[in-house]
């Protein structure tokens, strides 16, 4: 591989998400926005029930029982500076983030494209795993 | 230390005091050096990571208490 090729791999971060629970929302934002930081090139690819994420208004709950707890985790989030789902996405995006709706299973869960938030493009699988390939890390949330 | 500016970060998580910062750099001119305050266990591994990463020069780091001080020089 020509050293030029690799320079590029380095700098790419490519995840997918593919559950659309609290803590599987923040962990790509989170992930994503240091990567970001970090002066990554940063991918994030919504499928099944992570493409609720990317409608306009997006309320992820705890999984499970621990729904009950999400506004108290929300609470404790805002405190140490991380604000909530939709704003740190919308920051994340200032930041050069792309988010991707998978176009299949947007089409399952019920989510149209006129509902996504703006900025967020349609892709197939094909197109990501092409990004993915290209990218040194690539990480699976779900 | 000689400083150029601060960057208060106390009482934010991993990862805010890294976004925070890497956006801090980009007001600050080359040589200049920012000081970084943080409370957050983290950003005592983050911080030089996210140095040796981005290419901007760690020049010092103090501990009193919890609280850490970090003096990044800008590249």
């Amino acid at each position: 591989m020509k050293s030029k090729e690799l320079c590029k791999m380095a700098d790419k971060l490519c995840m997918v998400v593919s559950e659309g629970t609290f803590d599987k929302a923040y962990m790509p934002l989170m992930m994503g926005t240091t990567a970001a930081a970090m002066g990554s090139e940063v991918h994030v690819f919504y499928t099944f029930f992570g493409t609720a994420l990317l409608k306009k208004v997006s309320k992820p709950k705890l999984p499970g029982m621990f729904r009950l707890f999400t506004g108290v985790f929300q609470k404790r989030m805002t405190k140490v500076g991380i604000p909530g789902h939709d704003e740190l996405m919308k920051q994340a995006m200032d930041m050069g983030i792309n988010f991707y709706a998978c176009a299949t299973t947007m089409d399952l869960m019920g989510v149209k494209e006129s509902d996504l938030k703006p900025g967020v493009k349609v892709l197939g699988a094909a197109a990501f795993l092409k990004m993915a390939g290209e990218a040194k890390t690539t990480l699976f949330i779900g | 230390m000689q400083k150029d500016a601060t960057l208060d970060a106390r009482g934010l998580m991993c990862p805010m005091p890294i976004v925070h910062l890497a956006k801090k750099v980009k007001e600050l001119k080359s040589g200049q050096v920012l000081e970084l305050l943080a409370d957050d266990v983290g950003a005592k591994e983050d911080v030089p990571a996210w140095c040796s990463r981005t290419g901007h020069q760690l020049v010092g780091t103090e501990a009193e208490g919890k609280l850490l001080k970090f003096y990044i020089k800008i590249r």
